[in-house]
């Protein structure tokens, strides 16, 4: 019995080695083991074939991303103005018209507050060996819910009421570069704005607690022509700045071809300052606004045509729209830090005010707030964010925004 | 009956074992055997026939930018292994094969070997060239043209605001990684006349707007000199890359193998070459050393397909980051690592990394940004995660800082001046700063184990050897070195000490009595002591083999 055991053992393990032996075909040499290697994986070879995630990836980066920039038709995706809600519609644009001098944008969008835009506009950016701009518009804008709480800094926060806004406008504007840092220019602007009920059913609408007295302009329809004049210095570095400047001041004459009574001069201000620290991987922005107007005696500034404060962009501690007035100050200054590359987060404050008369354009008595955002942002720009504002009369403040603040 | 059964099954059963452990043994040692000798006759190998079977079959793998990113920020693709590099032959070497040609690493080069780099051209004029199509990736402006014999060349122009530096460190970097001995395409300095320029019929490029494939107007070629820095000649000075042989496959990876290539046997992150890059990639501020930066070229003679692997766009090594000077945080950190990230987000931004306090000198633009006095090479890092570079070990690291230790002053000073930067003080910098992060690089990396190469085993039982950190002045000479000699039965891979111990204050000693009457193979294991190199003490072992008239190295191990 037991050698009937142990011959076939024995038998098995001398197979196995003869086995072993044969199956490995002992190379001599270090050059013939790793041939074996090689022939072994030349038996497997396998077609490479890609993951899910990598034709993903692929798509991602080789097709979809020409869907938003892309050419031709395209998504018109973002917003159409402050308070209009996330708008969506559809684009066609070709950017190297006429042998690549022009650029052509046609859009249409509709908002989720159903505000509604469509805008054609030619461009030519780099005439004159980029020494000159010239562009022209066409757009027809309907805004059926802006936001209105009476004029002056004692507003109050109670009367808020909407209005519609629907408005034609026509224009071109030229620009010369002396130098590439340096923009000036002027241009003309037609503009039909008509006013309607709000349509925000929330809040009443601007008629039932303003009148023409409280909010000039209201009741009337007339059409403007718009002269313009403007300067820009912008040497920011880069364009989403860690150090640089962007100074603009625009004068902006609307003459009422209806009535004459709405004719008025308005003048911009924006100056904004970037000082980097730390490999500009903090930066202090700071930006002071001024808008003032002027009427002559006999005329009245339509309150549409007002500066506003309050909003994403301005008083982040306030509602859109909250203060309006013919004069307008704003401060704001954020410090901004790099958490990632791509990814920063800003601690702000807003400071500012509108004011009746510009005598009382001053920093006294300023509406202030402050806040925490976070942005997604490219050299060039802020792509995403989310500002929270706080620490205001007007409560707390969530903002959810495709593009940056300044 | 049951139980005088089970009595003889017991007796059985212990019989059956032994049978059985003998036969398991026996097959255990034939399996041993079938392992094969640690040294084969032909060992060490100088060339890895990495061309043996036809690869015609594969298939393009180009990774996207953000594909490769992901991957290697995110996931830990490939092998972390703390395992010596498997393509390395048995002296501790890379032979040649498809990735890299041993080049300063193993024979003396000239200097003007070095900066001739894989130049076949001594020069290149673009009189009679003609612009043949766009270039559609990579973000440094630029357009193909071809010569009057259909060669295709690549052509790239530098940023306004840093003329000269990206072109710079392309001519730079190529002439280095190819020394060292990696494939590169060849590339050249040279000057076009915007207005001279004349379009093939042939010519397309894929839209930059919609992706789409068209032909190439003149305004595409506006659109790269609008981006490009002008002499004051009224030309630009370009980069002229003549296009490797063979059909592009896109990239190679750092990990893994291509399923696709019966020559790939070796995962990517465990070879010795790609390891090691980390090392060269310090010393050049390489932080771009990732997959979508080589190429693979599929080359074919007498119906025989292979792959060529090439280092590829060296425009974002040194101070360049290719269209601007280098970020402050280039070769610091990866782009996303989570801990700095949010040790800045809950403190406000005040933490701060130390690299956001490197001072940068006043230098001309064309050099854009490094410096060497902040320069720690252990703490080197590239852009993301590297699966090959995060497999180094010390013993790669001791290769690859040995081959940067060959670069001489003069070399540096060469290979800068082989740029042609307009102004001299930008030379000069980068030579200086070269030549001062080499210094850093080999300090770091030569010290990690014992530095003892080049043993010499006479027939007679003299030992002599080299030590590498004192050759490169890496480190002062030490308080001596141990030697531990031992027998070696290259079939069992075993070794059997002879003699005790010997410490000896000079790179020279001699074999035990009697060791090498018998056997054929020998070995020494050496340590040394040094103050400030505790890594001296990691021992490097030699193995020789009976040769004619002596001993010849046959083996060498680190840091074990």
């Amino acid at each position: 019995m037991s050698r009937r055991r142990v011959v076939p053992i024995l038998t098995l393990s001398v197979l196995l080695c003869a086995a072993s032996a044969s199956f490995a075909q002992e190379p001599a040499t270090r050059a013939e083991a790793d041939r074996q290697q090689r022939e072994e994986k030349n038996r497997e070879v396998q077609p490479y074939k890609q993951s899910g995630f990598e034709k993903a990836m692929h798509f991602v980066e080789e097709k979809a991303i020409f869907i938003i920039g892309r050419e031709g038709f395209y998504p018109k995706l973002g917003s159409l103005t402050t308070g209009s809600g996330f708008a969506y519609g559809v684009g066609f644009r070709d950017r190297d018209l006429l042998n690549n001098n022009g650029e052509l944008d046609l859009w249409a969008a509709t908002s989720i507050r159903q505000y509604w835009a469509t805008e054609a506009r030619l461009t030519f950016p780099k005439l004159a060996n980029n020494h000159l701009l010239v562009e022209t518009w066409a757009a027809h804008r309907d805004y059926p819910e802006e936001k209105f709480f009476g004029l002056g800094p004692d507003s109050a926060r109670d009367d808020i009421t909407s209005y519609a806004i629907r408005s034609d406008l026509f224009g071109a504007r030229a620009g010369v570069r002396p130098f590439p840092l340096l923009l000036a220019g002027g241009g003309l602007e037609y503009l039909n704005p008509r006013l309607g009920e709000g349509q925000d059913s929330r809040v009443p609408s601007i008629e039932d607690l303003f009148d023409p007295t409280t909010a000039p302009g209201l009741g009337e329809s007339v059409d403007y022509l718009r002269t313009m004049a403007f300067v820009e210095l912008d040497y920011r570095e880069p364009k989403n700045a860690r150090k640089g400047g962007w100074y603009r001041v625009n004068f902006s004459h609307y003459d009422d071809r209806t009535t004459g009574l709405y004719t008025f001069n308005r003048v911009d201000t924006d100056l904004r300052q970037f000082v980097g620290f730390l490999a500009g991987r903090r930066v202090i922005a700071a930006r002071l606004f001024i808008s003032t107007s002027n009427t002559d005696d006999e005329h009245v500034m339509p309150f549409y045509g007002m500066p506003t404060l309050g909003g994403h962009d301005t008083l982040r501690g306030f509602r859109e729209y909250r203060f309006r007035g013919p004069h307008a100050i704003l401060v704001q200054g954020e410090y901004r830090w790099e958490i990632w590359s791509g990814f920063d987060a800003a601690l702000f404050y807003d400071a500012g005010k509108v004011a009746n008369t510009r005598s009382d354009l001053d920093f006294e008595n300023l509406e202030t707030d402050y806040g925490i955002g976070f942005r997604f942002n490219t050299n060039e720009a802020i792509v995403f964010r989310v500002d929270a504002g706080f620490g205001s009369r007007d409560g707390k403040h969530l903002y959810i925004v495709f593009g940056g603040v300044f | 009956m049951a139980s005088t059964s089970i009595s003889f099954s017991a007796a059985s059963f212990k019989r059956s074992r032994t049978v059985a452990a003998v036969a398991v043994g026996l097959w255990i040692g034939s399996v041993a055997w079938s392992a094969g000798p640690r040294f084969y006759p032909d060992d060490p190998v100088w060339s890895d026939d990495d061309r043996a079977f036809d690869a015609s079959k594969v298939v393009v793998i180009e990774d996207t930018g953000g594909y490769d990113f992901v991957v290697n920020t995110f996931s830990d693709p490939g092998e972390r292994r703390d395992v010596r590099a498997l393509n390395v032959n048995t002296v501790d070497e890379v032979p040649d094969s498809s990735w890299f040609t041993n080049r300063i690493g193993r024979r003396q080069m000239s200097v003007a070997e070095v900066v001739k780099g894989p130049d076949t051209l001594d020069q290149v004029s673009l009189d009679g060239w003609i612009v043949s199509g766009g270039k559609s990736t990579g973000v440094q402006p630029g357009f193909r043209m071809t010569d009057p014999s259909g060669q295709v060349y690549q052509i790239e122009v530098d940023p306004p605001s840093n003329p000269e530096l990206a072109s710079g460190v392309e001519i730079i970097g190529t002439a280095f990684y190819h020394a060292i001995g990696y494939h590169v395409v060849e590339v050249h300095p040279a000057e076009i006349d915007r207005a001279a320029l004349v379009i093939s019929e042939q010519a397309t490029i894929r839209d930059p707007l919609n992706g789409r494939r068209r032909r190439l107007k003149k305004y595409d070629l506006d659109n790269v000199f609008e981006q490009a820095a002008r002499l004051s000649n009224g030309r630009y000075r370009v980069l002229v890359s003549r296009f490797a042989p063979g059909k592009p496959l896109g990239n190679f990876r750092y990990y893994r193998t291509r399923p696709d290539d019966p020559n790939d046997i070796v995962p990517h992150e465990h070879r010795r070459e790609l390891r090691g890059a980390r090392v060269f990639g310090a010393w050049l501020n390489h932080d771009d050393s990732r997959g979508i930066n080589s190429l693979d070229m599929l080359e074919t003679a007498d119906g025989w397909a292979w792959i060529k692997h090439y280092m590829f766009d060296f425009g974002s090594i040194l101070g360049s980051s290719t269209i601007a000077a280098q970020v402050h945080r280039a070769g610091n950190e990866y782009i996303f690592e989570q801990r700095p990230g949010w040790l800045t987000l809950i403190t406000f931004g005040l933490y701060t990394r130390p690299w956001m306090h490197i001072d940068y000198p006043d230098v001309p633009p064309s050099v854009g940004r490094i410096e060497s006095a902040a320069f720690d090479p252990l703490k080197w890092k590239p852009e993301y995660p590297n699966s090959a570079f995060d497999n180094m070990r010390a013993d790669d690291a001791f290769w690859a800082a040995r081959i940067v230790a060959r670069f001489t002053d003069e070399m540096i000073a060469a290979v800068v001046k082989k740029a042609q930067y307009s102004d001299p003080k930008a030379t000069e910098y980068l030579t200086k700063v070269l030549i001062a992060r080499r210094d850093k690089v080999t300090a770091a990396w030569l010290n990690h184990v014992c530095p003892v190469v080049d043993p010499v085993l006479a027939g007679d039982g003299a030992l002599t050897f080299a030590n590498a950190a004192v050759a490169a002045r890496a480190a002062t000479e030490g308080e001596g070195y141990q030697l531990q000699w031992f027998r070696f039965d290259n079939a069992a891979n075993t070794r059997t000490p002879v003699g005790d111990a010997q410490t000896v204050p000079a790179a020279a000693s001699r074999a035990p009595a009697g060791l090498l009457e018998s056997g054929e193979y020998v070995g020494v294991t050496v340590t040394a002591k040094h103050a400030t190199h505790p890594g001296w003490s990691r021992a490097s072992t030699f193995f020789f083999r009976r040769g004619g008239s002596g001993w010849t190295l046959v083996g060498v191990e680190r840091g074990s």
